[in-house]
């Protein structure tokens, strides 16, 4: 229990460390809008548990009803380990919440900052790169 | 039948993820206070000989890998050429150039604070710097050679490097660079002048400062200098990391 309360602290440290881009191989605001925040409800897709990024999609219900399939950055696997996650935190056909930044180029695409799973409302850091303040 | 055959598929699924994880060993010669905890603060290790032992994982501060000067007093002294490049740089304009972007070497000093840990191997005649970041490594020699610029001398990543002792602190000279490396995601740019002085010294178990010393006559008029502090993970281990296997930013911009 002390572990997990410890990893809690840690994920939070790392989450608030804000203006510190944690990407290992970019920089954050190469490819993604501090000034686009998003939050998203869907079912997860995909999830591709591998370096340089962990990645996941989620098919995202527009107003019409149909889904859009959104993909998810998050840090690199070994980041999101140390920060208590396992490849199986997210499995597909999980209900999921992302609260993140959109990528600038437009495509469904988004840097999720924290996960959180519908069905037990656990809320899991995204390990990644932080918005940065300037630039 | 079926239901033996099922039987052990089920007990096979159910253990191969135990079975695929490290039994969790305590660190062996990690200080510990008497609650049982790593006693970060306690005195550096040393080895027989007496120097100063950095072996260790070691954890880089967040904020250097962006903007290596961040805590510079002044201005950085680019020469107006550099600066030029520099700027283009750093309006985030050529980000898909970085090396590192590209799944390349960060290069020395960058791979030192990029976010992941590293590790020191010290052996008398040479210490490793074995990188999570990249699977990189790289290593300075301890047993005299110099580094002797030729023309027929490869220019690499991550430079030619030498090591000794000053008092307790390891002061690695690096050389021989191939000029690609940003030195920052700001995109501070280096040349295949660049000489970096990188000087470690474990403060206490816990705890290492490096003074890192950027010297490229051909992108600054003098050389300039930054200090980070790394922590050490007692319990730390590297993991595996290649960066090519599912780049999506540049490399396999398409795969989306």
């Amino acid at each position: 229990m002390r572990d997990r309360v410890l990893i809690l602290l840690l994920a939070i440290g790392l989450f608030l460390s804000a203006g510190l881009p944690l990407l290992a191989h970019h920089a954050f605001s190469a490819t993604f809008d501090s000034k686009k925040p998003i939050k998203l409800t869907g079912t997860v897709t995909r999830i591709e548990w591998q370096n340089p990024h962990a990645w996941f999609y989620m098919d995202v219900k527009e107003a019409n009803g149909s889904p859009t399939n959104w993909g998810m950055e998050l840090g690199s696997p070994n980041l999101l380990i140390r920060a208590g996650w396992s490849r199986n935190s997210l499995k597909i056909g999980d209900g999921v919440s992302i609260e993140g930044f959109r990528a600038k180029d437009g495509t469904p695409t988004g840097n999720a900052q924290v996960v959180i799973l519908t069905a037990t409302g656990q809320r899991l850091f995204g390990a990644s790169s932080a918005a940065p303040a300037t630039r | 039948m079926r239901r033996l055959f099922l039987s052990i598929l089920l007990f096979v699924f159910c253990t191969a993820p135990l079975r695929a994880q490290w039994t969790k060993v305590p660190a062996a010669g990690v200080p510990r206070t008497p609650d049982g905890r790593p006693n970060l603060s306690a005195p550096a290790p040393r080895l027989p000989d007496g120097k100063p032992d950095l072996s260790g994982v070691w954890n880089p501060p967040t904020g250097y890998l962006r903007d290596l000067s961040r805590d510079l007093k002044g201005d950085v002294p680019f020469r107006p050429l550099a600066k030029v490049i520099y700027d283009e740089r750093a309006a985030g304009l050529r980000w898909r150039e970085e090396p590192d972007a590209n799944c390349l070497p960060q290069g020395v000093p960058k791979v030192l604070v990029a976010p992941a840990p590293w590790r020191i191997v010290q052996a008398p005649d040479r210490v490793f710097f074995v990188h999570e970041a990249f699977n990189l490594w790289w290593q300075a020699f301890m047993d005299g050679r110099e580094f002797a610029p030729s023309p027929d001398v490869t220019p690499t990543w991550h430079g030619y490097s030498t090591g000794k002792w000053e008092g307790d602190t390891l002061v690695v000279d690096s050389r021989g660079f191939n000029g690609k490396v940003w030195l920052d995601q700001l995109g501070k740019p280096s040349t295949e002048a660049l000489h970096v002085t990188t000087r470690f010294r474990r403060r206490d178990f816990g705890h290492m400062n490096i003074q890192i010393t950027i010297d490229d006559p051909e992108a600054y008029t003098k050389p300039w200098t930054v200090d980070v502090e790394v922590n050490l993970l007692p319990n730390g281990e590297l993991l595996e990391f290649i960066c090519l296997e599912n780049e999506k930013d540049v490399v396999r911009k398409s795969e989306k």
